[in-house]
């Protein structure tokens, strides 16, 4: 794998939304994590990590959603994953993750069923 | 790919007279004897070649370490008579060729049947009492000159197409490859020409040989040819009346003569 | 033209001084004269040097532009020096070398570098042409040669050639880097192929009336892959094995490959219960890697036990591709697991279990994803086609009945066919229970 891959982060009302084009594997995951590390997150926020140009994903790119997954955790914040592909959602499926994770087709939708904390 | 193509071999003359078999020497090329073959080719059969990274030789079997050293072209030389196949030859070597000439002949003196060693120098190197007529540093210098002007390849030493009226002869073959040398290669030459010293080897020379030498030799200091009759155990000197380094260019008619007296006289 | 020889020229140049008063303001009598003198004066007084020479080298002519770059006299040049005299030591080998002979041959040289030595011994660099004049026959008469001042192409030249050597310097010590980069890689690769076989179980120890088989293909000579596979004896009559794969590649990897493959045979020491392997692994790995880093696996781990007639085989499975079964009666299906957490991600993880019986005649194939992550020509030109479960199903299942070995020899010679397209590791393990030779007829 030599593709690469972007990465756009909006701040959006709900908190930040990822949005990942090209190939997340072995040698741009690293991009993916250090984007984390530069998310602050609220409490109750959401991380959406929109998958709809998202080519490709290998065990390390997993990985990197795993990684998502925790972040968003410490800040006690939740994580949606949108518009994964259906190579991609059998990956999450066959993982186990897809139980774990919050899987919705848009980030339209994933925004939707956010709900803000209560003050 | 065959020696004739590696050293861009030509064969002219009668078949049958003893083979002539000429050798240039560093700057130029084969037809450096353009003036001598003709008449050479009338009484024998002629050999013309060019050593490989000159002329028309075939540059990709070129390498620094076969051609950094005189026994690499000597080598070349008993392809050439191993292809040739015509029993032993007459060697003529011009300037540094001489000594190429003499090495091959020490390693395999069976297919040689003299030597004329055209403006010889066993040494180009002053050394104690012997006058070789150079310093290191004078050879440094030619090579910054060879430097210098393949620096300006395409204007200093630019074929001359046009005009040369007086000697329609000369064609445009000729003058694409003529003294012309990859800078590369001819750095290389020089320093194999200029820098080996092939003294000691003289006396192992056991086939009959003549010095030819110019009455003034800007390359070859007076002395130098005396001194290669010398260290040969069956050699002459003939001095030819001439001005330079190429008598073969500037009087090719006694250089004819001297090396047709030697070849009769082998007889 | 008058300078045919050097004695019509001598007597010429003497009678018209050249430098007594300002030649705009002398009246000439007639138009020759004025041609005349101008062609004398010109002569002499050129921007360039002009020297003629006999064949022979010896000097018949020359100008007093050039007398006067030299810093000598006409009576010492004319009829004692030759040209190749005035130049330096290498200029004069370089002009016996090449120029002589190429003026003898071609008649003419262009704007050849060189330096000629001035009477104080400086050097001036100059480019000289040189024409040669023949008499009737052919006979060389004269050689005319143009001599310029090219002190600052002179300095052009050199520092084009110190850039040129540097270049070549610069290109000799890429080559000589590149040459050591390829030694170290070669080095690099042989610790990788020694790490990758340590990786892997030297013997794999199967129960009696059990046959197993393995393969290992390695995608990168350069990065250790993070498959792994055993099959090793544990006590009262058990056996254990498992084949997973670690996210990632590399080194990094390497070291997780590591851990995974001696926790889970302790684990399987330990305790004995497919489970309960895998969850122990996991509290190792989720421990280990719990910054955001993560690392996980995943993996079949399962228990053998012989049965009455085959063996019973009980798998916990964490995130991995369905086990196929190859029945005797020749078909072949995927063993269901799906619901399994790869292993290491989180505190508490779900796996999923099942238990098979593998009779005489069965045979039972683990792989990690290489295999149906190939990439082949799709149908229909699609562009990213991939091998896929149900051509490895329809695959295995022409093989079937089969052993251990054949079923694995025939998937390897798969994984040949699949060429460039089999880009990432792959490991296959098998086990199969021979058929005994009563029941060869059935």
């Amino acid at each position: 794998m030599t593709r690469t891959l972007t990465i756009t982060a909006t701040e959006v009302p709900s908190g930040t939304v990822l949005a990942l084009a090209g190939d997340l594997h072995l040698h741009t995951a690293g991009q993916l994590r250090d984007i984390l590390k530069k998310t602050d997150l609220d409490a109750g926020q959401q991380l959406i990590i929109d998958m709809k140009a998202l080519d490709f994903c290998d065990s390390s790119g997993i990985a990197a959603l795993v990684a998502a997954y925790r972040h968003a955790q410490k800040s006690r914040a939740t994580l949606a994953l949108t518009a994964p592909s259906a190579r991609l959602a059998r990956l999450l499926a066959l993982s186990g993750l897809d139980r774990f994770l919050a899987l919705y087709p848009t980030t339209a939708e994933a925004q939707a069923a956010w709900t803000p904390p209560s003050p | 790919m065959g020696v004739f193509t590696k050293n861009h071999v030509m064969v002219t003359g009668g078949q049958a007279g003893p083979t002539v078999m000429l050798s240039h020497g560093f700057g130029c090329d084969q037809n450096l004897w353009r003036l001598v073959a003709p008449a050479l080719a009338e009484r024998f059969r002629v050999v013309l070649f060019d050593h490989v990274g000159s002329g028309r030789s075939d540059l990709s079997a070129w390498n620094p370490d076969r051609y950094g050293r005189l026994e690499g072209y000597a080598e070349d030389v008993l392809e050439i008579c191993r292809e040739l196949d015509a029993g032993p030859v007459v060697f003529v070597g011009h300037s540094v060729s001489a000594m190429i000439g003499a090495l091959a002949a020490i390693a395999e003196p069976e297919r040689f049947e003299g030597l004329v060693l055209l403006v010889p120098s066993p040494c180009y190197i002053d050394d104690g009492d012997y006058r070789g007529g150079f310093s290191r540093e004078d050879i440094d210098e030619l090579l910054e000159t060879l430097d210098g002007n393949y620096l300006g390849w395409s204007s200093a030493m630019a074929p001359v197409i046009m005009g040369n009226p007086d000697r329609p002869e000369l064609g445009e073959e000729l003058e694409d490859s003529f003294c012309r040398t990859d800078p590369n290669i001819a750095r290389v030459f020089a320093r194999a020409t200029f820098l080996s010293d092939n003294r000691a080897d003289l006396p192992q020379v056991k086939v009959p040989a003549v010095v030819l030498e110019c009455s003034q030799d800007v390359i070859a200091p007076t002395g130098v040819g005396a001194f290669v009759r010398d260290q040969i155990p069956d050699a002459g000197l003939v001095t030819l009346d001439a001005v330079g380094h190429c008598p073969q260019l500037s009087a090719p008619e006694a250089t004819v003569q001297a090396i047709s007296d030697f070849v009769t006289g082998l007889r | 033209m008058t300078f045919t020889s050097g004695h019509v020229h001598d007597a010429a140049s003497s009678g018209e001084g050249f430098d007594e008063g300002n030649p705009g303001f002398t009246v000439p009598e007639t138009a020759a004269d004025l041609l005349d003198d101008n062609a004398e004066d010109l002569y002499d007084n050129a921007p360039c040097g002009y020297l003629s020479t006999y064949p022979d080298g010896q000097i018949a002519k020359v100008n007093k532009t050039l007398l006067g770059w030299l810093g000598r006299a006409r009576e010492d040049l004319v009829g004692r020096l030759r040209f190749a005299d005035l130049l330096t030591v290498g200029g004069k080998l370089y002009h016996e070398t090449h120029l002589a002979p190429m003026l003898a041959v071609q008649g003419r040289l262009d704007g050849v570098a060189l330096e000629l030595r001035t009477a104080d011994g400086g050097r001036l660099p100059v480019l000289v042409s040189s024409t040669v004049k023949y008499g009737r026959g052919g006979r060389p008469l004269l050689i005319r040669t143009t001599i310029f001042d090219a002190t600052s192409r002179h300095s052009y030249e050199r520092e084009l050639l110190r850039v040129q050597r540097e270049a070549e310097k610069a290109r000799a010590e890429a080559e000589q880097a590149r040459a050591l980069a390829e030694v170290e890689r070669a080095r690099l690769q042989r610790v990788v192929t020694t790490l990758q076989r340590t990786l892997l179980p030297p013997t794999l120890s199967a129960p009696e009336g059990m046959e197993v088989s393995a393969y290992y293909h390695v995608a990168s000579a350069d990065q250790v892959g993070g498959d792994f596979y055993d099959v090793f004896p544990l006590s009262e009559g058990r056996w254990g094995f498992f084949l997973g794969d670690v996210c990632g590649k590399g080194a990094d990897a390497a070291a997780v490959t590591s851990l995974v493959r001696y926790t889970l045979r302790a684990a399987a020491v330990y305790d004995p219960d497919p489970v309960a392997v895998l969850n122990n692994l996991n509290i190792v790995l989720n421990h280990e890697y719990n910054g955001d880093d993560p690392r996980f696996c995943t993996v079949v781990f399962g228990i053998i036990t012989p049965a009455s007639s085959g063996f019973t085989l009980g798998l916990a499975v964490g995130g991995h591709l369905d086990p196929l079964l190859l029945r005797a009666d020749g078909t072949a299906d995927y063993i269901s697991t799906r619901g399994g957490l790869i292993v290491g991600v989180f505190p508490d993880p779900h796996f999923a279990t099942t238990t098979v019986h593998l009779a005489p005649g069965d045979a039972l194939l683990l792989y990690t994803d290489g295999l149906v992550e190939a990439r082949v020509d799709g149908a229909d030109g699609e562009s990213d086609a991939r091998y896929g479960d149900a051509a490895l199903r329809d695959h295995t299942a022409t093989l079937a009945p089969t052993t251990a070995s054949d079923l694995v020899e025939g998937l390897t010679g798969l994984l040949t066919r699949f060429g460039d397209g089999l880009d990432d590791d792959t490991a296959l393990l098998a086990l199969s229970v021979p058929t005994p030779p009563e029941r060869d007829d059935q």
